[in-house]
């Protein structure tokens, strides 16, 4: 179950200008024009963005790119403390938004599988009692022992896939339907993602494929502007959203 | 609040292995001598150091074990300055996990930490060997092995506590400000020759001897020093005051680092 209660981000784009001596020098000088130049520089990714996931439900997010969807996951998933509101999440989450974050070149996909593993919060034992099945996954089983760096982007991909969609998890975040590798596994991770989406657990899943997201959710969320346009039934929801975009007039804000 | 730190240590628990491991596995990939360096290492270094000392510069300190001494100062030093500059650039070189998935930060100049720690203690086997050799005549004088060891332990948790505060606090301003990393460079090379790692307190003028005490590095060095070298039992005083470093320096380190974590995701 998730609730999500009255959550705000606010980012500062001025950050990367603020730590140099030139610009500390002016800041320094006229104190004033600094603090309007910050306002200026504020950016709010989500404003005051209030939603709940029942525990079992599958939960679609769309929006345009940089409505705050990416955003929204982060937050969900403990990543970013959000600037005011609150989030709370009963369960374990298993964030599936990038494959292959951890990996370290220098170690064999062996090493990596565990590595790996511990990073995204298995046990020990869990990776042990799942060694043969992650390897058996990946197709990779003749290149155990060879280090990661060796491996082509498609290999990479496809071990990484294979250790992320190991869990059998309680709340499941997914930033699009992820098929990597050649058209054989591409189907197959295909095939696996939509399996655990529909194994009956939580599930927040972003995407821009409505086809996707009619199939598979319940329920779905309209992010834009770091705003909720509109929550409810999925395919009135997906009609709306897509007459917008292609009809190229901007949503109302709420 | 403690029952959910330990929950929480004992859930990652497991990743802080993988982390050292992967550390350990990194640093002697592709390297003949392996593990064997952090044997040999200090070795030479304790040697190349006597020789420039003892030799070129005809540097003293009377009465003593000079090569023991130089080599508890080396070892103890190496450990300080190495684990806290690991430390410091962990949370920054670890920023694309940070900046993916939630992993509580603290982890990474702590696992910096141990594993320069793991290290310390293999160089502890060479600096053993080194002592057992002084019965042979090594260094002149011989440093008899004595029931104060059995407080070097606890000198040793010391200075690790002292070092993770350290690493945590500079690992959170190192986020913020690039700059740390250059000036800690610079800091450590000043630490270094104001910490009687190779010369003794007593050629200093007086003035900087009284100053020395607050050196926190130097009340470690001596302790250990006066231990093996002079063979002495350290007052409880020294011992209680090596705790307070060890255990000031990590409260302030947490408090500064749990204070800043959730805003590390906008500068990394």
């Amino acid at each position: 179950m998730i609730d999500i209660k009255n959550v705000s981000m606010k980012f500062n784009l001025g950050i990367e200008k603020e730590f140099s001596i030139k610009q500390a020098f002016v800041n320094f000088l006229s104190p004033k024009a600094r603090k309007t130049r910050k306002k200026k520089e504020e950016f709010w990714a989500l404003n005051d963005v209030s939603f709940h996931v029942d525990k079992g439900e599958v939960v679609g997010l769309i929006g345009s790119n940089g409505a705050g969807k990416s955003t929204l996951l982060k937050v969900v998933s403990g990543v970013m403390k959000p600037t005011k509101g609150k989030v709370q999440v009963n369960g374990v989450i298993s964030p599936m938004i990038e494959l292959g974050a951890g990996f370290d070149g220098n170690l064999t996909a062996r090493e990596n599988i565990y590595l790996n593993g511990a990073i995204l919060g298995y046990s020990k034992k869990f990776l042990q009692d799942k060694f043969e099945e992650i390897v058996e996954f990946s197709e990779l089983r003749e290149f155990l022992d060879v280090p990661v760096k060796n491996f082509s982007s498609g290999m990479t991909a496809k071990l990484a896939f294979s250790i992320a969609t190991i869990v059998n998890p309680e709340i499941l975040i997914v930033d699009e339907i992820l098929s990597v590798g050649d058209i054989k596994f591409q189907e197959k991770s295909k095939h696996k993602m939509m399996e655990l989406i529909k194994g009956g657990t939580t599930v927040l899943y972003v995407s821009h494929s409505l086809d996707s997201i009619r199939e598979l959710c319940d329920k779905v969320v309209w992010l834009e502007h770091g705003q909720i346009v509109d929550i409810g039934d999925t395919n009135r929801i997906c009609d709306e959203y897509f007459d917008k975009q292609m009809g190229n007039t901007k949503p109302k804000k709420k | 609040m403690i029952k959910k730190i330990l929950i929480n240590f004992k859930r990652y628990w497991f990743l802080m292995t993988q982390l050292i491991l992967r550390d350990f596995k990194v640093k002697y990939k592709r390297s003949v001598l392996g593990v064997i360096w952090s044997l040999l290492y200090p070795i030479l270094m304790m040697t190349v150091m006597a020789i420039v000392f003892s030799q070129m510069f005809r540097f003293k300190v009377e009465g003593i074990n000079y090569l023991v001494y130089l080599m508890t100062g080396i070892i103890m030093f190496n450990y300080f300055s190495e684990a806290s500059h690991a430390a410091m650039t962990s949370v920054v070189d670890n920023f694309l996990l940070i900046n993916k998935v939630y992993i509580p930060k603290y982890i990474f100049p702590l696992a910096k930490c141990i594993f320069v720690g793991i290290n310390f203690l293999l160089t502890l086997i060479p600096w053993l060997g080194v002592i057992a050799l002084s019965y042979a005549g090594l260094g002149e004088y011989t440093c008899h092995f004595n029931i104060n060891y059995l407080l070097l332990p606890y000198v040793f948790l010391c200075l690790f506590l002292f070092t993770v505060g350290v690493g945590l606090f500079l690992s959170c301003v190192s986020v913020f400000l690039r700059d740390v990393f250059y000036i800690y460079g610079i800091v450590t090379t000043i630490w270094n020759y104001l910490t009687p790692v190779f010369y003794s307190i007593e050629i200093l003028p007086t003035k900087l001897q009284y100053l020395m005490r607050f050196n926190p590095l130097y009340q470690f060095l001596n302790t250990t020093r006066t231990i093996v070298v002079y063979e002495q039992t350290p007052s409880l005083a020294t011992l209680g005051m090596l705790g307070f470093l060890g255990l000031a320096a990590v409260a302030i380190g947490s408090i500064v680092f749990k204070k800043n974590q959730d805003k590390f995701i906008y500068y990394v």
